[in-house]
């Protein structure tokens, strides 16, 4: 009985594999001529008229009515549920502190060149009441949904009922700090804060964030999709939503394996003057789904990619050596906007890493001009441009600490004779004559490690291990799968595991709680204890003055003062030394081809306010879609 | 092709008078088939399962990035945990996993949920099929015939060809591939670099879009072909020079008995290991696409699975590697089949 | 046996084969004892310096002035700034900003350069330009500064105490240098890679990796498919059944799942390239023990074999005397197959980010890997890549007509 049911369930396998063939089965007979002649054949009666002539016919997407992408789509599109974040949907959904605005759209739009929002669906700018517990803001008259009716305060206050109700990744990583958000009427929405004891908000600077990090969903939609989904969370958060309504400027035209395609609405609200005045340029946005950067490179080489979102090595040869019309943000290294921090924390456990000195010393040893200059074919800025802080390098956070008062903190790397003599200080010295340096009688052997394949960072980390040999400690490198390396990196509840003595993780971008949230994210010590610790301080410092200051930040708005405590933040990171940055790594790498399409955002372009570097999908950079013209 | 399949038919009516014989082995075999298929399929499920590291995590991750909540992150941890039923024990998720195979239900991918695993292996596996099938028999048969040739007519076939399709056949697959790509691609622009068909078209049964097809499948497969050939022929030549030297040869020159036939059993016998070949390399076809997918970003079940292993996509590795297996064991089955039929002496020996 | 080596090394297949293979190892063996360099240090700051001599640009100052006057050398200096692409490019922007073409003469350096100081304004906006090209001028002018200038170029250093600039030398347009006299020099024959590495000491190194990790799969890929191959064979009946029970299951289960699952198992430790080796060789049997079987099949009927068996030999016996021999230089062949493809899969194990893990060694599928993350494949810096890719099919090329050639020797009717 068994063994009849394998049969049978082998026979499924085999029909399903045969069922698969037949769609795909054309290519099949592509190497010769005949197989060719013989589609044609076949084909003909069904399709003769329109295959013979009309390359522009509807299947194929014109080149100068198509903006191309790459580096954002990794595999085939999984949903279009704007409250679900694992539809692996690059083009269409990401609430993040840039929120992508091409299908759905936030209140607001973050713009990390100036640090300040502008207002999409909402309608001028936002209010705080005095005690900074109540936000205030207005939807715009115009805002439509793609089925025509109105965006209303009620579909910002049912969003948010409905991310607590599911407990998607939004609701329950702001229910901490946002009680409740309500419709005054059809066009005012209230957000309240969420209290402390001693009644002020506990964290207005992420309240604040809300309105650009996360969409609006429509409330009637949404009340489809609970129908559907019968009140399971699971099932509301896995439906793919081939019906969404949506109300941005595009929405799904194509997807499969290879590509996807979104196609402009032209019934867009946001053409009215009280917006933008007028349509986006690119009539569809397409991403071609590359396997590697390598892929990808070589299509924006072939103008097969208007704006790349990848890391492309040494691009700058496509302009001097192949005479491309492709470009980046800046004409110079590092070619873009620095705005995170990859990092490398140090295990405070492990032997000699719990000694500040020792830490210090291989810090200072680090040969970062090499990583910039080969890990990062030199698109980062050096810590000679950009010294280090907490800080990333546009000129609105490096504006908020004070760079002369940590001065003397600074080092400059490869400093070998200043390490050993650190070295010396802490009593680590090479007792036994092997080369090796001894500290508590055992010798000081690291393994500094980063995820498989994630090549800039392997590369960093091949050079931080060259420097220990230099220094007298050994140091080799791990690199294991993802998916080990970050079960055990994110797991805070316990001592990290032999071989995670010096590893690698990133740190926060550019965006509307920065650098704050960086800055927690580096040095909190609220995060140790957590089993699953997605945030950061993944090497498990604690300061319990550090700890006060980024606790009290949010609650400050005395520029002075927060400048003050900045300042001190960065003072006890260069200090302690609990993890260093390795280099600067913009929020999106960003290079265009002009073969098609010019008029892209780029440093000095006159537009105000000027338009970030974010592929023209993130936050305010979507501003440069509708800038954009054809070169001929 | 035709003589070949007259020569079977031949024998198929010479063994006829032995038929008893032949359905033991038949039951054997199959009875054999049949254990491997369940032990293939406990691995399938057990061996992913091993690996280290969290799925769920992943998962997580991905969720879980710029949220600045800790129970928040615990939260989601937990309802992923429960859908996927990873907290479940071993055996339970077997048979569970077991249940929906026999339904041809292979569960939710967790690398690319909410996707069903039948529908990410659908999109692929067409793609994979198209491309190796006639890549492997091609590649087979260009490869055996110039092996035959280079073991029968030696001299200047030999010495030239030889040593050029070796040379070939030992640059890797994907130097190959690398090699093409940049020459045809990059450099002549005679083919497109990457995609299973034009960057600017949508599918369709249209001209431009088969054409399309059709060109952006010649690199990946000339890569696999060309490969593919050299080994093939040395591999023949070798068996093909050994059966010529067999003592039944010697033999049968000696009798006077002619060249053509003596050649045509020489033959034969030297393809039996290299039809071995073939059907181990239908169950290498899913990995050995794996190169020709990457360098050129073409479709195929090589990435999916390579991307399934990295991301500890249990229900997608299980279903993939099931495919491969029920693939590789039904062309093995045939193929011991027809070993019966073309060689007597195996089952002969089987009738000992 | 001497008798089968003359005779071996009369093969020319066999000789050219060999020659390669060992000029090969020799250079393997002999290379280090003269470069002793870290094959993994990293020299260069920067990635992908194509090959060359490079002379220390700072020492050359200091070496012995030689004044040369060379006819051509002004000539080559502005052409080397100013072709005929960039006479041509500057004629254009001039023309778009309003100059009658008739006033334009490409051909006349001076006039054009001047032309161009006089008018180009990097600031100024031409309809229709795009912004790359926009920056394509910008550098233009900039590399144009002082292309004429018949001057020398002071060097200056800096005072420690003043802070002000104090000339120490000067260069004029007609010195020059002798390589040979410049203190540091260094020749790279096939440039650095992406870790700004020097290729070929690398490469020299990761060969010698590749050659033991094909060796030990090969070995054990060999060892493996040979016994099973002839018991399964040989014996028959329930042996077969469950040998080819085994072989199917590792047939069935890709060899890269198997792979990763290994390597995880063997703990934290690295993936060494002797692990992964052995892995490799682990998976990779299945095919010679296949193809051993059909051909113990195909003998274990004739003749001689039953007359031994007639004589009461036993298994083993039989197996090493009657059946062995027969196959022997299908085995030998099999087992050079298999050192090759114990290569290749090394290669394309690490290309699919699955190689080994070491930082001690190179070993020839890394370094391709790491060429190809930095995309120079596509970027046209051959050197990184494209004498890895030759380095290994030079070996298995090697191996595979040593192979033809025993095979004549094996086969005395191949003979010519």
């Amino acid at each position: 009985m068994k063994r009849s049911s394998l049969v049978f369930s082998l026979l499924v396998v085999l029909s399903m594999l045969l069922a698969a063939c037949q769609p795909a089965a054309t290519p099949t007979q592509a190497p010769a001529e005949p197989a060719a002649t013989e589609v044609q054949a076949t084909e003909a009666p069904a399709t003769e008229p329109a295959a013979t002539e009309a390359p522009a016919d509807a299947n194929a997407l014109p080149r100068n009515e198509t903006l191309y992408f790459n580096g954002q789509q990794w595999g085939a599109v999984a949903c279009w549920n704007p409250y679900s974040s694992s539809c692996n949907n690059a083009l269409g959904i990401a609430q993040q502190d840039n929120a992508r605005v091409t299908m759905f759209e936030t209140p607001y739009l973050y713009n990390m060149l100036d640090g300040k929002v502008y207002p999409l669906l909402a309608d001028g700018p936002y209010t705080w009441n005095d005690a900074q517990t109540e936000l205030t803001f207005k939807i715009k008259a115009a805002a439509k949904w793609s089925d025509g009716t109105p965006v209303t305060a009620e579909d910002v206050a049912y969003t948010w009922a409905s991310h607590v109700k599911y407990n998607t990744p939004t609701g329950s990583g702001n229910k901490d700090y946002i009680d409740t958000i309500e419709a005054v009427d059809p066009q005012t929405v209230v957000i309240k804060a969420k209290l402390d004891a001693d009644g002020k908000a506990v964290n207005p600077l992420i309240v604040g964030a809300y309105v650009s990090t996360n969409y609006v969903i429509q409330k009637a939609w949404t009340e489809t999709l609970e129908a559907r989904a019968g009140g399971d969370a699971a099932k509301f958060l896995a439906d793919t939503a081939e019906d969404v309504v949506y109300s941005g400027p595009y929405h799904k035209f194509f997807a499969d394996e290879t590509k996807v395609v979104f196609v402009r609405d032209d019934n867009y609200w946001g053409q009215d003057a009280s917006m933008w005045g007028k349509l986006p340029a690119p009539k569809y946005l397409a991403h071609t789904i590359f396997k590697d950067n390598a892929a990808g490179f070589t299509a924006l080489k072939a103008g097969e990619v208007d704006v790349s979102q990848q890391f492309n090595a040494n691009i700058q040869d496509l302009w001097l050596k192949d005479n491309l019309p492709i470009s980046t943000y800046l004409p110079d290294a590092p070619y873009g906007i620095g705005a995170s921090l990859p990092t490398a924390f140090f295990n405070l456990k492990s032997n000699g890493l719990d000694n500040v000195n020792i830490r210090k010393a291989i810090a200072m040893a680090v040969d970062y001009d090499t990583i910039i200059a080969n890990a990062m074919t030199n698109q980062s800025a050096t810590f000679t441009q950009v010294p280090r802080s907490l800080m990333n390098p546009t000129a609105g956070e490096q504006a908020m600490y004070d760079h002369d008062t940590v001065k003397d903190l600074q080092w400059a790397g490869k400093d070998y004779e200043g390490a050993k003599a650190l070295l010396d200080e802490a009593g680590a010295k090479d007792t036994d004559g092997d080369g090796w340096r001894e500290y508590n009688g055992k010798k000081l052997s690291y393994v500094a490690t980063c995820p498989n394949g994630w090549s800039d960072w392997q590369a960093a980390i091949e050079v931080v291990a060259a420097a220990g040999k230099e220094i007298g400690i050994e140091i080799t490198t791990n690199y294991p799968e993802w998916s080990v390396y970050q079960t055990v990196v994110t797991k805070s509840d316990a001592p990290l595991p032999e071989g995670y003595d010096i590893f690698m993780m990133w740190s926060d971008g550019a965006g509307p709680t920065q650098p704050w949230s960086r800055i927690r994210k580096l040095m909190s010590s609220e995060f140790n204890g957590m089993a699953s610790n997605w945030n950061g301080n993944w090497g498990q410092y604690a300061n319990p003055a550090a700890d006060e200051i980024i606790k009290a930040i949010p609650g400050e708005t005395d520029p002075a003062k927060l400048k003050e405590m900045y300042t001190e933040l960065v003072k006890i990171y260069l200090t302690d030394v609990p993890s260093f940055t390795l280099m600067y790594r913009p929020q999106s790498f960003h290079a265009v081809n002009e073969s098609v399409w010019t008029n892209f955002p780029h440093d000095g372009d006159g537009t105000n306010p000027p338009v970030p570097p974010l592929d023209l999908t993130d936050g305010w950079s979507i501003a440069g879609l509708y800038n954009l013209t054809l070169v001929k | 092709m035709f003589r070949q399949s007259r020569d079977m038919a031949v024998h198929y009516l010479n063994v006829r008078c032995r038929v008893k014989g032949y359905w033991k082995y038949f039951l054997n075999k199959l009875g054999w088939f049949l254990i491997t298929f369940v032990f293939a399929f406990l691995l399938n499920f057990i061996l992913p399962r091993l690996m280290p590291g969290d799925p769920v995590a992943a998962i997580v991750s991905r969720l879980a990035q710029g949220m600045s909540n800790a129970s928040g992150v615990q939260a989601i941890y937990q309802q992923y945990a429960d859908l996927f039923g990873t907290n479940k024990p071993m055996l339970e998720q077997f048979f569970l996993y077991m249940r929906n195979v026999v339904h041809g239900d292979f569960g939710l991918s967790f690398s690319q949920y909410p996707r069903p695993v039948s529908e990410v292996l659908k999109a692929s596996i067409g793609w994979t099929i198209a491309l190796q099938f006639p890549a492997i028999i091609v590649g087979w048969l260009i490869g055996n015939t110039l092996g035959a040739l280079a073991a029968y007519l030696k001299g200047s076939f030999d010495k030239i060809l030889m040593p050029v399709s070796i040379f070939i056949s030992n640059l890797p697959q994907f130097g190959m591939a690398v090699i093409l790509l940049v020459v045809f691609a990059v450099n002549l622009k005679w083919f497109p670099t990457s995609g299973g068909y034009g960057f600017d078209l949508l599918p369709s049964f249209t001209w431009p879009f088969i054409w399309s097809v059709i060109t952006h499948y010649q690199l990946p497969f000339w890569s696999i072909v060309l490969i593919a050939i050299g080994g093939q022929a040395i591999g023949m030549r070798s068996m093909a020079i050994y059966e010529l030297n067999a003592d039944y040869v010697k033999y049968s020159r000696f009798m006077g008995i002619k060249d053509r036939k003596i050649i045509g059993y020489v033959f034969r016998n030297a393809m039996l290991p290299q039809i071995t070949g073939l059907a181990l390399s239908i169950g290498t076809m899913v990995g050995g696409a794996l190169v020709a997918e990457i360098i050129f970003s073409y479709p195929g079940l090589g990435t999916t699975l390579l991307n399934g292993v990295m991301g500890q996509d249990y229900p997608l590795i299980s279903a993939s590697t099931l495919i491969i297996t029920v693939m590789v064991l039904t062309a093995n089955f045939l193929l011991e089949i027809l070993y019966g039929i073309i060689d007597p002496r195996i089952k002969a020996a089987q009738a000992d | 046996m001497k008798h089968t080596l003359q005779q071996i090394f009369r093969s020319p297949k066999f000789v050219v084969g060999f020659s390669i293979f060992a000029a090969i190892v020799l250079i393997v063996i002999v290379y280090p004892i003269f470069i002793t360099d870290s094959p993994l240090g990293i020299i260069g700051q920067g990635t992908f310096f194509p090959p060359g001599i490079y002379v220390s640009a700072y020492d050359s100052l200091g070496s012995p002035k030689y004044t040369l006057n060379l006819p051509d050398a002004a000539a080559k200096r502005v052409a080397a700034k100013l072709g005929d692409q960039e006479r041509a490019d500057i004629r254009d922007w001039l023309v778009a900003d309003g100059i009658p073409e008739s006033e334009i003469d490409i051909n006349n350096t001076e006039k054009l350069l001047e032309q161009w100081a006089q008018n180009y304004d990097p600031n100024k906006k031409i309809q229709g330009m795009t912004f790359a090209k926009q920056r394509y001028y910008q550098r233009l002018d900039t590399s144009l500064k002082g292309i004429l200038s018949t001057e020398g170029a002071i060097i200056a250093q800096k005072n420690a105490e003043t802070g002000t600039l104090e000339e120490s030398n000067a260069i004029n347009q007609a010195d020059y240098v002798n390589v040979s006299e410049v203190a540091s020099v260094r020749f790279l024959p096939f440039g650095t890679d992406n870790f700004g590495r020097d290729v070929l000491t690398e490469l020299v190194a990761a060969t010698r990796t590749s050659l033991q990790i094909g060796l030990v799969a090969g070995l054990v890929a060999t060892l493996i498919g040979l016994t099973l191959g002839l018991l399964a064979g040989y014996v028959g009946g329930m042996v077969d059944d469950i040998i080819n029970f085994v072989t199917n299951l590792f047939i069935v289960i890709p060899s890269f799942v198997l792979l990763i699952l290994i390597s995880y198992s063997v703990g934290q430790e690295q993936r060494g390239p002797f692990l992964v080796a052995t892995v490799i060789g682990l998976t990779a049997w299945p095919w010679t023990a296949r193809a051993v079987r059909a051909q113990v099949i195909s003998l274990r009927n004739r003749d001689h074999v039953n007359l031994s068996k007639l004589s009461g030999h036993s298994i083993v016996h039989i197996i090493l005397t009657d059946i062995l021999p027969y196959i022997a230089s299908y085995v030998i062949m099999a087992l050079i197959l298999q050192i090759s493809s114990g290569i290749l899969a090394e290669a394309s194990l690490s290309i699919l980010g699955l190689g080994p893990k070491t930082t001690e060694t190179p070993t020839l599928g890394l370094m391709m890997n790491w060429a190809m993350i930095y995309q120079a494949h596509i970027q046209g810096r051959w050197w990184a890549y494209f004498p890895v890719l030759m380095t290994i099919a030079l070996i298995t090329f090697s191996m595979n007509l040593m192979n033809t050639g025993l095979d004549q020797v094996f086969n005395p009717a191949l003979r010519d």
